[in-house]
């Protein structure tokens, strides 16, 4: 870190003096040439450049009158050094008051123990003032040295930048090794070249304008996270950053903007350790020449480039990604809270219906599906960039529909509708799983079909929050091609709650032969199991129902699937259903069970009003019949009663007509005579 | 003796409904194979107690017949439930009497529960027995227990017991939350003035009551009683369970031996499967061990016994799996 490399341009701060007598080894030298870093060099410098004898011949007196040492040099040196003064390791722990030395040019207070910058006010053609090395915690004391081009006041205790309101000429400020929070009230040092804040507790760097000659800033071993403002330093060329706390290049991106900066350094930073690093700020700053104290090669600068437009690549995708996913997890939270006040709506119906009298149900349903605050307690941290784009989103699907691979995810009972969408072949034919969420099963149910076309493959079914309630429902599934797989989430699904649900499925669906239920594998015991517990509901199901039952549940559609079936209601069910059980085991739905069917409750509803008008009529039908039938026998019983009086009148009649043969003929011939 | 005429005519006249209803609605199908024969199928249907399957609850509780039906139908079909020792909740019996009737109303079933749960906990299992014996009482005789709800309200209210008492709503059971307090230290009615009252309800009743002599015998045994423990004793005597000859004895409810070996026939290629090493899945040992008695076949072991077994079946009923009924008592 402290490499003696090269760089261009720089400041040490070197005073050439006549040929000295050894003891007077005090050199300043000022070189604008070489270079090297200010604030600690300038005081290895002067170290280096010093004798073991510190200082000039000084004479402390301590007046009587004041708290303060009074300053009196020999007229001799007076006259030698007559701009310059050492007191470098006096031991002071006060600014002495210097008499009779007005044009001071160069002062030197390096390794004291003062405190308070005093008693030079009177130094008025002071340049330069070396502070280094003391205990000094404000700057002050200084208004008078309007002259003054370099300020050294490193490694002291001082706290604020302040009251440098007058030196305007300042050239060099070292404030290395301070406890300086904030960059302040030097904007208008307009002459100021270097500016050393090394080794403070700056967090932040920023109010640099003003600064209009600055060439090189120091800001290494800091806190700091972010830069601002480097931008408006339209001289500066050098800025360490070394051992800081930048991880982002976000956080320094003015210098992106500042065209004469030349030499960077950020070791030491998080940023530099990240792989994105080097070729981030190559790509940023094309006018680098210096990264890190080496020199950028055009090699480096190309890599950068290229490297730069694939993280751009990504990023997109990335932000693209976020995006969808933002987008899918509030559509699917709006989906459930939909979903709960359906339920609680239904909820709040059935309740209301127990109950005779009518309360005002507490009707939650006014359900706003456009709004993005509707979860403020859901958003987790997005980018700004992201909260940007979703605001963009204005109403919020209330149904989702997901392919992800082989797995095609409905959300919502919107998301049915879209099985009737154009699906191309190949996308179709990968879908071997199909998910249900927040969908009433009655509604999947008339889907099925459907399902079954567009989505030949799909082996594996799963269903959260679908109100599956009744071990009926299951029967609903048999009309499907195949399933292998079966998941029903106990979410949202109280039949799982039931003992014997599994094994219904398997009996019910025995024709599928399914691999898995809820994740377990099923057993050729789980098989054996079901069937024996209903295997005879299968039996009566099939065999005890006549011949018109079975057409009019089994309906049209499968009355050919199942003719052998009908057929053989003459024969001996026994045998059949062994042949049925054998052969038809793994192609054909199991004969027996066909009859359990599941019909919505909507529909069967529907079905059982359709019914009444018909029940009523047969009502009325067989009571005409009955009444027919009575009066029938009552006229047949009053027949009965009176028939054997007719009939003893009827021979009576008969014999009394007959009794006088001759007049009898004589009536008939007469009778017939008549009738023509 | 013009009642009981009249009872057998109306509901003589329900199944004629019934059948011209059914004629109607599957015009098409019947008519391609006859309409005399329909109306034989039907009404031999109706004497097997095979018509109540899968048909609306209106129908199934229309007539004494058909409940009786119902609840033979329901016994047969799930005895191995019951058989495999499974205790389940009231929901899950709900579920099972939805198999065979799809609207079968939930209250029905509670109060069912209500009986064997003594009023306490409905969310506890329940054995098949137990269950089965409570809703029979609960489901053949509703509108005579909803009088009898309505009479022991009185009682414990302490009104005059043999004024006439009009059956109420079905909700008259759910007014029945014993207010003890009004009894006194002593729980329920004082059981001979309540057999008094039932006694008048069977005379006027026109619905069907269980018969007086034995409700009597079901009562001898105790001075006092509550509602719930009245119809637990009910459905605990055999008697009344032979009278209605719906069900079994309760040591015979598992047995079912036509049922049984129509059973292992069907069983026959799933334990086969098992036997074929490669084509099971896993045969791992069942952990729901079902308590089953030592009638029912092996399961792995010896797959030949049920071969066996069923060609013998065949040979000696002829056609007899078709009656449903021959394993009557």
């Amino acid at each position: 870190m402290d490499c003696q490399a090269e760089v261009n341009c720089g400041l040490h701060l070197v005073i050439q003096t006549s040929s000295l007598p050894e003891k007077n080894k005090v050199e300043f030298k000022l070189n604008k040439d070489t270079s090297s870093f200010p604030g600690r060099l300038l005081q290895h410098d002067l170290e280096r450049n010093y004798s073991s004898r510190q200082g000039d011949h000084i004479n402390l007196v301590s007046s009587s009158l004041s708290s303060f040492p009074i300053l009196q040099r020999s007229s001799e040196e007076k006259i030698l050094y007559s701009d310059r003064l050492s007191l470098e390791r006096q031991k002071l722990t006060v600014c002495p008051i210097i008499n009779g030395e007005d044009h001071l040019r160069l002062l030197n207070f390096q390794h004291n123990f003062i405190t308070r910058i005093q008693n030079i006010s009177n130094l008025q053609k002071l340049i330069s003032l070396d502070l280094y090395d003391n205990q000094i915690e404000e700057i002050s004391g200084l208004s008078t040295l309007r002259c003054l081009r370099v300020l050294l006041l490193g490694k002291n205790r001082i706290k604020k930048i302040s009251n440098l309101e007058n030196l305007k000429s300042l050239d060099v400020l070292d404030l290395h090794g301070n406890q300086i929070t904030k960059i302040e009230n030097i904007n208008h040092l307009c002459e100021l070249r270097v500016l050393n804040l090394a080794r403070n507790f700056l967090s932040h760097v920023d109010n640099l304008n003003g600064l209009d000659s600055l060439t090189e800033l120091n800001l290494r071993h800091n806190q700091i996270t972010f830069v601002r403002d480097v931008d408006n330093l339209p001289c500066l060329q050098h800025l360490f950053l070394s051992f800081n706390n930048i991880s982002s290049f976000d956080s320094v991106s003015c210098l992106a903007d500042s065209s004469s900066l030349s030499d960077i350094t950020f070791d030491g930073n998080p940023i530099a350790q990240e792989s994105w690093y080097k070729h981030t700020v190559l790509q940023n700053m094309m006018q680098l020449r210096q990264l890190d104290m080496k020199r950028i090669t055009e090699e480096e600068r190309r890599m950068a480039s290229v490297l730069a437009k694939k993280e751009e690549e990504k990023k997109r995708e990335s932000h693209k990604q976020s995006l969808l996913k933002e987008k899918r997890r509030l559509t699917i939270n709006n989906v459930a809270r939909q979903w709960d006040l359906q339920q609680q709506r239904v909820a709040n119906i059935a309740t209301n219906e127990d109950r005779k009298d009518s309360d005002s149900p507490q009707d939650p349903c006014q359900i706003d599906g456009s709004t993005l605050s509707a979860f403020p307690e859901e958003t987790g941290p997005l980018d700004s960039g992201l909260n940007n784009a979703l605001q963009g989103l204005s109403v919020i699907d209330t149904y989702l529909v997901e392919v992800d691979g082989d797995t095609l995810s409905l959300y919502g009972s919107g998301a049915l509708e879209s099985l009737d969408r154009n699906w191309s072949v190949q996308t179709a034919g990968m879908i071997t799983t199909v998910s249900f969420t927040f969908i009433e099963f009655d509604e999947i149910v008339q889907v099925l079909p459907k399902l079954k076309i567009k989505f030949p493959n799909s082996l594996h079914l799963k269903f959260k929050e679908t109100n599956l309630v009744m071990l009926q429902q299951f029967n609903a599934l048999a009309q499907l091609r195949r399933i292998d797989q079966l998941t029903i989430d106990p979410q949202g699904n109280p039949v799982v709650n039931f003992t014997l649900w599994k094994y219904y499925v398997l009996f019910r669906l025995s024709h599928f032969s399914m691999q898995k239920i809820n994740g377990t594998e099923v057993t050729q015991n789980d098989m054996i199991m079901a069937e024996r517990l209903f295997g005879i509901l299968a039996h009566v199901a099939s065999s005890e129902l006549p011949q018109y039952r079975l057409i009019s549940i089994l309906g049209d559609a499968r009355k050919k699937q199942f003719q052998y079936l009908l057929e053989s209601k003459g024969k001996k069910p026994g045998i059949i259903n062994e042949e049925n059980n054998d052969s038809k085991r793994l192609v054909g739905e199991n004969t027996n069970r066909a009859t359990l069917n599941y019909t919505t409750r909507d529909f069967y509803n529907e079905k059982l009003e359709e019914i009444k008008e018909k029940k009523k009529f047969c009502k009325t039908y067989i009571e005409d019949l009955v009444k027919e039938a009575t009066e029938i026998n009552m006229k047949n019983e009053a027949l009965q009663k009176l028939w054997p009086q007719m009939f003893i009148e009827l021979v009576r009649d008969a014999v009394i007509e007959i009794r006088n043969k001759n007049s009898y003929m004589k009536l008939c011939l007469q009778q017939i005579t008549d009738q023509k | 003796m013009a009642k009981p005429k009249r009872k057998t005519q109306r509901h003589v006249l329900t199944y004629m409904e019934d059948a011209v209803c059914q004629l109607l609605e599957n015009r098409e199908d019947i008519s391609q194979y006859g309409i005399a024969r329909f109306f034989t199928e039907y009404f031999n249907s109706v004497c097997q107690g095979t018509h109540i399957l899968f048909r609306e609850f209106s129908f199934v509780q229309a007539t004494p017949h058909n409940r009786v039906s119902f609840l033979r139908a329901f016994w047969r079909c799930f005895r191995t439930v019951g058989k495999n020792g499974d205790l389940l909740t009231m929901k899950e019996y709900h579920c099972l009497l939805q198999l065979l009737c799809p609207d079968f109303p939930l209250e029905l079933t509670q109060k069912a529960a209500r009986i064997v749960l003594m009023d306490d906990a409905m969310d506890c299992l329940m054995s098949f027995s137990d269950f089965l014996f409570a809703f029979q009482i609960q489901f053949y005789y509703s509108e005579f227990l909803d009088s009898v709800a309505a009479i022991y309200e009185d009682l414990l209210s302490g009104k005059n017991p043999n004024t006439v008492i009009v059956p109420t709503s079905s909700s008259g059971q759910h007014r029945q939350r014993p207010a003890l307090g009004e009894a006194g230290m002593l729980e329920g009615v004082e059981a001979s003035l309540f057999y008094q009252c039932l006694e008048n309800l069977c005379d006027r009743h026109k619905y069907s009551c269980p018969p007086p002599a034995l409700v009597k015998e079901a009562l001898s045994n105790v001075q006092r009683l509550t509602f719930y423990g009245f119809l637990m004793a009910l459905s605990k005597h055999h008697g009344i369970n032979q009278a209605l000859g719906a069900l079994p004895d309760k040591g015979d409810l598992m047995h079912d031996p036509a049922m049984d070996e129509e059973l292992e026939r069907l069983l026959l290629p799933f334990l086969r499967l098992a036997q074929v090493p490669g084509l099971v899945n896993s045969v791992t040992a069942s952990p729901e061990a079902s308590c089953l008695p030592s009638r029912t076949p092996p399961r792995v072991g010896s797959p030949w016994r049920p071969l066996h077994h069923s060609r013998k079946v065949d040979g000696e009923s002829d056609g007899s799996t078709e009656e449903t009924d021959e394993s009557e008592t």
